[in-house]
C-alpha cells in the first residue's frame, strides 16, 4: 500500500503530526505540493486500507475535511520503515554499491 | 506488516528501491516536521532585536560612561517601531501555524499562544494600577522592565515543560535571571542589562533554533 512513493510520501507526513491531531485537506496538499485529484486518488486507496481516517466537517458553513494517520496506517508505516532498515542495514560489507570516488590521502 | 511489505509491484505510482524510499521517508519527515511545527527561531530573533536595540537605545539617552548619547526621540521611534512589529509578527506567525490543524497538540499550542496575551495584559493592568498610587519615576522604570522579564521567563519555563526542550526551559531561567538582575542594577543600568542580557539571551536562542536540525524525537 505505502511503497507506491505518493502514499509513502503521503504518510510519512502525516506521521510528523502528533498522533490525534489531524489536518486539513488544503493544508495537507500544500505541504505535499500535489494536486488536489491526485491527493484525493491516494488518500482514498489509504482510507479503504485503514490506514488514514478522513472527517468530513463545517467550519462557517464551508465543508472542510480533516485527516489523520490512523493507528493501523501508524504502525504500517513503522513496520515499514523498520524493515526498510533491516534490508538495508546488512550489506554494509561486500556488495555495497556506494561509490568509489571518495579517495582518502589522493 | 513484514518484510512482505517491502516487494515491489506495479502500481499506478513510481515504486521505489529500498533505499530510494528510505531517503524518502527520511527527507519528507525533515520537512513535514520543519514545515508543520512551530519554530521559534524567527519570534526570538525579532525580539532580541527590539530587546537590545530598544532598550539599548533608551539606555543611550541618559548620561553615562558610553560616549554615545541618543535623542529620546530617536530612541522613541526606535522602541514605537520595533516592539509593536515584533507583538504584530509573533501573533501572525503563530497564527500561522496552527492553520488547518486541530487535535490536543494544536489546542495546546493555542492555550499557550494566548497565555503571552493574557499574562502581558494582566502585568499591564498591574502595573498601571500600582504606578498610580504614586511611584517614584525609577521605581516605574524598574517595575516595567523587571515584571517583563520576570512573565517572559515564566513563560519560557513553561514552554520547555510544554514542548518537552531543554533549551527553552533554560532560556526561561536566564530571562529569569536577567529580569532580577535589571532591577538591582538601578536606572539607567537596568535597560543595559535588559538589552544585553535579555535581547543577547534571545538572539542566542534564536540562532539555536535556526540552527537546530527540524526532527524532535516524536
Amino acid at each position: 500500500m505505502i511503497h507506491a512513493q505518493a502514499r509513502l510520501r503521503v504518510t510519512v507526513a502525516l506521521s510528523a503530526l502528533p498522533t490525534e491531531d489531524q489536518i486539513t485537506f488544503p493544508r495537507l496538499q500544500q505541504l505535499l505540493e500535489m494536486s488536489a485529484g491526485n491527493l484525493s486518488t491516494h488518500l482514498r486507496k489509504l482510507e479503504d486500507a485503514n490506514y488514514v481516517q478522513l472527517t468530513k466537517t463545517y467550519q462557517r458553513r464551508t465543508p472542510v475535511t480533516y485527516v489523520s494517520l490512523t493507528r493501523t496506517g501508524r504502525r504500517a508505516l513503522e513496520d515499514y520503515t523498520a524493515a526498510l532498515r533491516r534490508l538495508l542495514t546488512p550489506r554494509s560489507d561486500p556488495g555495497d554499491q556506494t561509490d568509489q570516488t571518495d579517495q582518502p590521502g589522493g | 506488516m513484514t518484510g512482505g511489505d517491502i516487494e515491489l509491484r506495479a502500481d499506478d505510482d513510481q515504486v521505489l528501491s529500498a533505499g530510494e524510499s528510505m531517503a524518502l521517508i527520511e527527507r519528507q519527515t525533515e520537512e513535514a516536521q520543519r514545515r508543520l511545527g512551530f519554530n521559534p527561531a524567527l519570534i526570538l530573533g525579532l525580539w532580541g532585536a527590539a530587546y537590545l536595540f530598544g532598550f539599548g537605545a533608551i539606555f543611550l539617552t541618559y548620561p553615562t560612561a558610553v560616549p554615545l548619547r541618543l535623542p529620546g526621540a530617536v530612541a522613541a521611534v526606535i522602541t514605537g517601531v520595533l516592539f509593536p512589529a515584533a507583538t504584530v509578527i509573533s501573533i501572525v506567525t503563530g497564527v500561522r501555524s496552527g492553520r488547518g490543524l486541530r487535535g490536543p497538540s494544536r489546542a495546546a499550542g493555542a492555550m499557550y499562544g494566548w497565555s503571552w496575551t493574557l499574562g502581558f495584559c494582566a502585568l499591564a493592568a498591574v502595573n498601571i494600577g500600582v504606578t498610580r498610587l504614586g511611584l517614584p519615576d525609577d521605581a516605574v522604570t524598574l517595575l516595567w522592565s523587571g515584571s517583563s522579564l520576570l512573565l517572559v521567563g515564566v513563560l519560557y519555563l513553561a514552554s520547555g515543560a510544554l514542548f518537552q526542550d531543554r533549551f527553552q526551559h533554560g532560556l526561561g531561567v536566564w530571562m529569569l535571571l536577567s529580569g532580577a538582575c535589571s532591577v538591582f542594577a538601578g536606572v539607567p543600568g537596568n535597560f543595559a542589562v535588559v538589552a544585553l542580557a535579555g535581547g543577547g539571551g534571545l538572539f542566542l536562542a534564536s540562532g539555536y533554533f535556526a540552527l537546530r536540525p527540524a526532527c524532535p524525537p516524536a
